[in-house]
């Protein structure tokens, strides 16, 4: 190592070095693309089937709302994590984030919603706000009574003779509409979400 | 009892090497300090009481969001747990790659930690080569879940992507190149003399104050204390995974620790890599009732969930016992004591990497 | 305008120094500001110089959902930092609470509510690119043109 000042001048005063110094900047920076981003529609129809809505873990980042004659998912971008869980939920592509539909499509994975009633039957008082907030109910029986009486078998739930009666349970799609009209919290609905991948065949990997 | 002090500092929320907020009052006579306060609060959120009631898929996302720096671990443990309660079988090949994020975590947790003790060091030519380096570890990461932090990859009964076998090559490559950096890095380390200045013989904390005061995580194994919650974990079991323990309990030892579990992790993934089984990644399952308490190895230490759940898999009860907590009260009690001056103060208090926010939920 | 305020315009917008603050946040937007000191995403070479002492700052940079350990701390703070200044907030925590906004939280957002602030970044945690830009635009919209808005 020489030690003398005018090996470091001229180490210090080359016109390569003076130029990496006045004018380096890092390299342009570019977002991977298999970032997983704010999830973008990919064009397909929605089916207003809204499991991106129940899947979603964060308050108030996506709702369904009207596009023309049909729907589409919105973002807000300030509540939304970039999880991709509704990506993941949707049964009909509707929305892409990263990576996640072409991994979707390649390994066969999905997730699976079930939706299950629990009533409890001590602070049930038979009101039947629940069955006539139900909008499944409303669609398979449209003459439902003021307390939940119906005659029609289609109903997810009715109140015969004060008491509640759940009948259809894998009818119901989860919108929590009744848990919500609840006065006392009696009836409370649980998202089950399971994660499932397709048994891959030997040799596919 | 009133007791004489000389001056009593208080170390504010807002100090260029605190990153987050945490009140400490140190009571000095002179230079040397005599006691030492901690004054918390300024993080809590309240996310045990929020966790209430919601199933998986939303508890899932606050657990990660408990701390940011170690959010696999914090997810990794609650699907564990929620498995250990439902009785879910995890396919192989997602239980080791479970742990390459697990190990891709904390190489890149404990990369911060070096970097945020060398910046308080004033070292700051190591500082940034180490947060360098912890980027190329973060794309990595990336590149594997789709997100630098908060990945959210752990899913009951399985992971939720797969590693294809062109990335598995690129991911072995990068593991050599960041080794060969990470040698130098450790090396300028270990040799600097203005560095074993002020981390030798600073700080210390003996095996029986560990001991006493229930430290946990690299602060307890630089003080000769092998207990490392990995050794119960069956995957890691597979892979014959031994704890690392230093002798000298100061703050050289607490930093180089971090070092030495770095190359082990490089070594975990190594060996992940190399043994993968082919399979599903998936297993599927839903969340049942029941009740758990489940242990695992943050890189602070030891992460604890007590769950209680219903039976359709919602949360009834949980606490959280993170390992900042044992950590925190440890250094204020015990190693800043008889620190020589201030300005050791805040050096001793880095090295046992604290994390406020897991502290405080 | 005469030559001095055009000097001071120049002047301000190239050399920003950052204070920031964590009013209760989960530390992932605290790591990815930190990753903006990191030698790829440099922030250094725009003139910005992250320490963290309020009295010298341009910038104050807002992290987290409010908690009430920050009640009237953080207006404190804020009173603290000399003209001209702007504040930014970092990551979905203040503008909406992110999913700590439940039933049962502490927390108490938006930040907007308590100080004035001169833009977001969404985001749970936003990249360092993202942030690079706010800063950024802050830059261009609050501090080069001064000396004209504020007589």
């Amino acid at each position: 190592m020489a030690s003398s000042v005018f090996w470091y001048l001229r180490e210090f005063l080359r016109a390569a070095w003076i130029k990496k110094f006045l004018f380096a900047k890092t390299a342009p920076l570019t977002t991977p693309s298999h970032f997983r981003g704010f999830p973008e529609p990919t064009g397909k129809t929605c089916q207003h089937a809204l499991f991106c809505m129940m899947a979603c873990p964060a308050p108030g980042a996506i709702e369904v709302v009207h596009a023309g004659d049909g729907w589409i998912p919105r973002i807000h971008k300030g509540h939304c994590i970039r999880c991709g869980l509704c990506v993941e939920a949707c049964p009909n592509g509707v929305l892409k984030s990263g990576r996640i539909q072409e991994t979707m499509q390649r390994e066969g994975t999905s997730l699976l919603f079930s939706f299950r009633i629990a009533i409890d039957k001590e602070l049930c008082t038979g009101c039947g706000n629940c069955c006539t907030a139900c909008p499944v109910n409303k669609q398979a029986d449209a003459q439902m009574g003021a307390g939940g009486h119906s005659s029609n078998d289609d109903v997810i739930m009715r109140v015969q003779e004060g008491d509640i009666v759940v009948i259809h349970e894998d009818k119901c799609t989860g919108c929590k509409t009744c848990e919500v009209s609840c006065p006392n919290g009696a009836i409370r609905i649980a998202r089950i979400l399971e994660g499932y991948q397709q048994p891959v065949q030997e040799g596919s990997q | 009892m009133k007791r004489i002090v000389d001056v009593n500092i208080p170390l504010g929320p807002i100090h260029p090497c605190f990153k987050e907020p945490i009140r400490l009052k140190c009571e000095a006579k002179g230079e040397r300090v005599t006691g030492a306060e901690v004054e918390l609060g300024y993080m809590k959120k309240g996310i045990e009481r929020i966790m209430k009631g919601r199933p998986w898929q939303e508890v899932m996302f606050l657990a990660e969001r408990v701390c940011g720096i170690c959010s696999v671990i914090h997810n990794m443990v609650f699907i564990e747990a929620m498995e250990q309660i439902s009785d879910i079988a995890v396919p192989p090949r997602a239980a080791y790659l479970r742990v390459i994020a697990n190990e891709l975590d904390r190489m890149q947790s404990h990369m911060l930690a070096n970097f945020s003790y060398c910046y308080t060091i004033e070292h700051e030519t190591l500082g940034m080569y180490l947060l360098d380096l912890r980027e190329q570890v973060m794309d990595e990461l990336e590149r594997l879940t789709g997100a630098r932090v908060t990945c959210a990859y752990i899913i009951p009964g399985g992971v939720r992507c797969d590693i294809p076998k062109k990335e598995a090559g690129d991911l072995q490559v990068s593991l050599d190149r960041m080794e060969a950096d990470l040698r130098r890095y450790a090396g300028m380390f270990e040799d600097g003399p203005m560095i074993a200045l002020r981390s030798r013989g600073v700080g210390i904390l003996t095996q029986e104050a560990a001991q006493r005061a229930h430290v946990v995580g690299p602060t307890a194994r630089g003080s000769g204390i092998a207990y490392d919650c990995r050794q119960n974990h069956p995957t890691y079991q597979k892979l014959g995974f031994v704890p690392i323990t230093r002798p000298d309990c100061d703050n050289f030892a607490r930093v180089m620790i971090r070092f030495d579990e770095v190359f082990q992790s490089i070594d975990l993934i190594r060996k992940c890599l190399h043994e993968l089984p082919k399979g599903v990644i998936r297993g599927g399952g839903v969340c049942k009732a029941g009740e758990i308490r489940y242990s695992g190895e943050a890189p602070r230490g030891e992460l604890t969930y007590f769950i209680k759940s219903d039976e359709f898999g919602r949360i009834v009860e949980i606490q959280i016992q993170t390992p900042s907590i044992m950590n925190i009260e440890a250094c204020c009690h015990e190693m800043i004591i008889g620190s020589d001056s201030i300005a050791d103060v805040t050096a001793t208090f880095i090295s046992a990497d604290p994390c406020v926010a897991c502290t405080e939920r | 305008m005469n030559i001095l305020q055009r000097i001071k315009n120049v002047v301000r917008s190239r050399s920003i120094h950052v204070a920031y603050v964590d009013v209760g946040s989960c530390n992932g937007c605290d790591i990815e500001v930190l990753a903006c000191l990191a030698p790829r995403y440099d922030i250094e070479q725009y003139g910005i110089y992250v320490h963290n002492n309020p009295r010298e700052a341009d910038v104050l940079l807002v992290i987290g959902a409010y908690t009430p350990g920050w009640e009237e701390k953080l207006a404190m703070v804020w009173e603290k930092i000399p003209a001209p200044k702007a504040a930014i907030t970092i990551g979905n925590c203040p503008i909406s609470g992110c999913l700590f906004d439940r039933r049962g939280t502490f927390v108490d957002p938006p930040v907007k509510k308590h100080i004035p602030i001169a833009a977001e970044v969404p985001g749970c945690p936003p990249r360092p690119t993202e942030i690079l830009q706010a800063i950024l635009s802050v830059r261009d919209s609050v501090f080069a043109n001064w000396e004209e808005t504020h007589p």
